[in-house]
């Protein structure tokens, strides 16, 4: 059962094909192309790569969010348009999990946190158990100095994961003793993960609808926002 | 032996409406499925770009289901995809590229991306069977102002453009501040026919002869300063005789640009598309003139005159036919220029 993996809620560009228990491929970069640019191409080389058609797929996993609302965009455009075009079922995967399942020690904490711009992340807190992973504290946006106060002060060590772990390694690395900054390859997001996880739901009986499935933004747009504001001050 | 008939399934997503469509031959319309957002951007006065983007996502496999099923073909039956890849809002564009390239991908078919501009033009193949270049097109909407001067279906001259504000936002601004709802165009189009076109003198920009520019901004700009002085002076601005002479205004300049250059083109068609195509006293007026030099003019009916995929599986169409492919790594410009 192979399932093609996406990940494009960040600067980085992640596709993976995965089968059973095995990560078949991954390619994964960090470069200057856009997400619009390398997407495609790489799900092109990946199949080739693995001696596979598209119609040889049979689910794809995307990472749904939160993330950057642009990169999550293009991710779930590809992954609807080919599971529609296939006739495969599509899984979304949200982006915090992914990114704990890809670093998922037990015993410790796991905190996901991705920018959501002006000192504010996107965050949770996970955990690894034998039964799987089990989420501790619900996906947010939050200042990033807030969240990790609150991780200062749990009674465990604490990874902090993605790319807020290494835009605020410093203030990290002041913060407390329990913040763990595992090294970088360890805590970007990559598609790897998310087919993985996406493997899991999908076994778990889990079905998005081609059709109606979103991103998963965490926060409006802006626009909105102010429009409300602006009704409630003349109301 | 009868050739093959090429089916395009095209997506349009630059703006506001994502749209898609089956087209056979470049000017068989099977299906046209437009997905409006106007309610969703009234109560914002304008297109709101992230909003629109996130109604593009929600609306992208829907209407390309729709288009095939209305359509009745399959999409291994499509012989290839097209896409608008500029020029338009970014995010939104991005939304349609996205999806275009995966569903060639995943059929195996060849990718073609389209100017939505040049896409403007050809909705009027889709209503004139008989329509060929050459001719002079101008593409007057809420985005663009532009004479193109169409050579071949393949090669196109761009003679002026506006220098400023599109026609078309021209429109939408002078509605706005007189506050009728977006979309304004329309409702100035209704509210000028109560009103006296020579009440008012506005500017005319750009009138010399021998330039095919436009400059909307001047104009628009008047049109405001003449309602603000009403308003300090506590006088009640005829708003039907401002929306008609305002109308006149940008008529009367698209009418003697477009005789121009089709007498400088030496062409005997005038094409005309975009949004203020569909205008009522545009569409009188340079029928009315255009015919007494001789010219044949050619409108589209209003769905076509709005953003819509039909126009992009058209041009789609004619590229497939002189092998201008994309390949995987296609782009949104939202800045695409005519080539
Ligand atoms: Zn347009």
């Amino acid at each position: 059962m192979p399932v093609l993996a996406l990940e494009t809620s960040t600067l980085v560009s992640s596709v993976a094909l995965v089968i059973e228990e095995s990560l078949v491929a991954e390619i994964t970069l960090q470069t200057k192309l856009t997400h619009s640019e390398r997407l495609m191409p790489h799900i092109s080389t990946i199949l080739e790569m693995a001696d596979m058609t598209p119609k040889e797929i049979s689910a794809v996993a995307v990472s749904i969010g939160p993330g950057s609302f642009t990169g999550l965009r293009i991710g779930l455009s590809t992954a609807k348009a080919l599971a529609y075009a296939l006739q495969i079922p599509v899984i979304g995967v949200p982006t915090l999990n992914a990114l704990a399942y890809g670093c998922s020690l037990p015993g410790i904490y796991l905190s996901p946190m991705l920018d959501a711009q002006k000192g504010n992340v996107y965050q949770a807190v996970f955990e690894q158990t034998k039964a799987g992973l089990q989420q501790i504290k619900d996906t947010r946006v939050i200042a990033c100095s807030t969240a990790l106060e609150e991780l200062a002060a749990l009674n465990r060590p604490v990874a902090v994961l993605g790319e807020g772990a290494i835009l605020y390694r410093r203030e990290i690395a002041a913060f407390g003793e329990n913040l763990i900054l595992p090294p970088q390859h360890l805590v970007i997001p990559r598609a790897g993960s998310v087919g993985f996880l996406g493997q899991q739901m999908l076994a778990q009986g889990v079905r998005h609808d081609v059709m109606t499935m979103e991103p998963l933004y965490i926060r409006r747009s802006e626009a909105e926002v102010l429009w409300e504001k602006r009704q409630g001050t003349q109301s | 032996m009868s050739k093959e008939k090429v089916f395009i399934l095209a997506l349009e997503t630059s703006c506001d409406e994502t749209s898609a469509s089956v087209v056979v031959d470049g000017r068989e319309i099977l299906s046209n499925v437009i997905s409006s957002q106007v309610p969703v951007h009234r109560k914002f006065g304008g297109v709101v770009p992230e909003i629109a983007s996130r109604k593009h996502i929600e609306n992208v496999i829907p209407v390309v289901d729709k288009a095939l099923s209305i359509a009745g073909v399959t999409l291994q039956e499509v012989t290839a995809v097209g896409v608008t890849y500029g020029p338009g809002l970014v995010g939104a564009l991005l939304v349609g590229i996205a999806a275009a390239k995966a569903l060639a991908f995943a059929v195996q078919k060849p990718l073609i991306g389209v100017n939505h501009l040049e896409g403007h033009i050809f909705a009027n193949f889709l209503a004139y069977r008989e329509l060929e270049p050459p001719f002079l097109a101008l593409v007057v909407s809420g985005g663009h102002t532009s004479l193109v001067h169409v050579k071949e279906y393949n090669q196109f001259q761009l003679l002026g453009q506006t220098r400023d504000d599109a026609a078309g936002e021209a429109f939408d601004k002078v509605a706005r501040v007189m506050g009728l709802p977006y979309p304004g165009g329309p409702q100035i189009d209704k509210l000028a026919l109560l009103g006296n076109p020579t009440a008012i003198h506005f500017p005319r920009a750009l009138s010399t002869p021998g330039s095919h520019e436009f400059s909307f901004s001047g104009l628009k700009s008047a049109v405001l300063n003449h309602l603000n002085h009403a308003a300090q002076h506590k006088e009640e601005a005829n708003h039907a005789d401002v929306a008609a002479s305002f109308q006149a205004a940008v008529v009367e300049v698209l009418v003697a640009k477009t005789l121009e250059a089709a007498q400088e083109c030496c062409v005997d068609k005038i094409v005309v598309s975009g949004g203020v195509a569909a205008n009522s006293c545009l569409q009188s007026t340079l029928s009315q003139q255009a015919v007494n030099a001789g010219y044949s003019v050619y409108f589209p009916p209003p769905v076509l005159c709005t953003d819509n995929a039909a126009m992009i599986a058209s041009r789609a169409y004619y590229k497939y036919l002189s092998g201008f492919t994309a390949d995987l790594h296609l782009n949104a410009v939202p800045g695409l220029k005519l080539q």
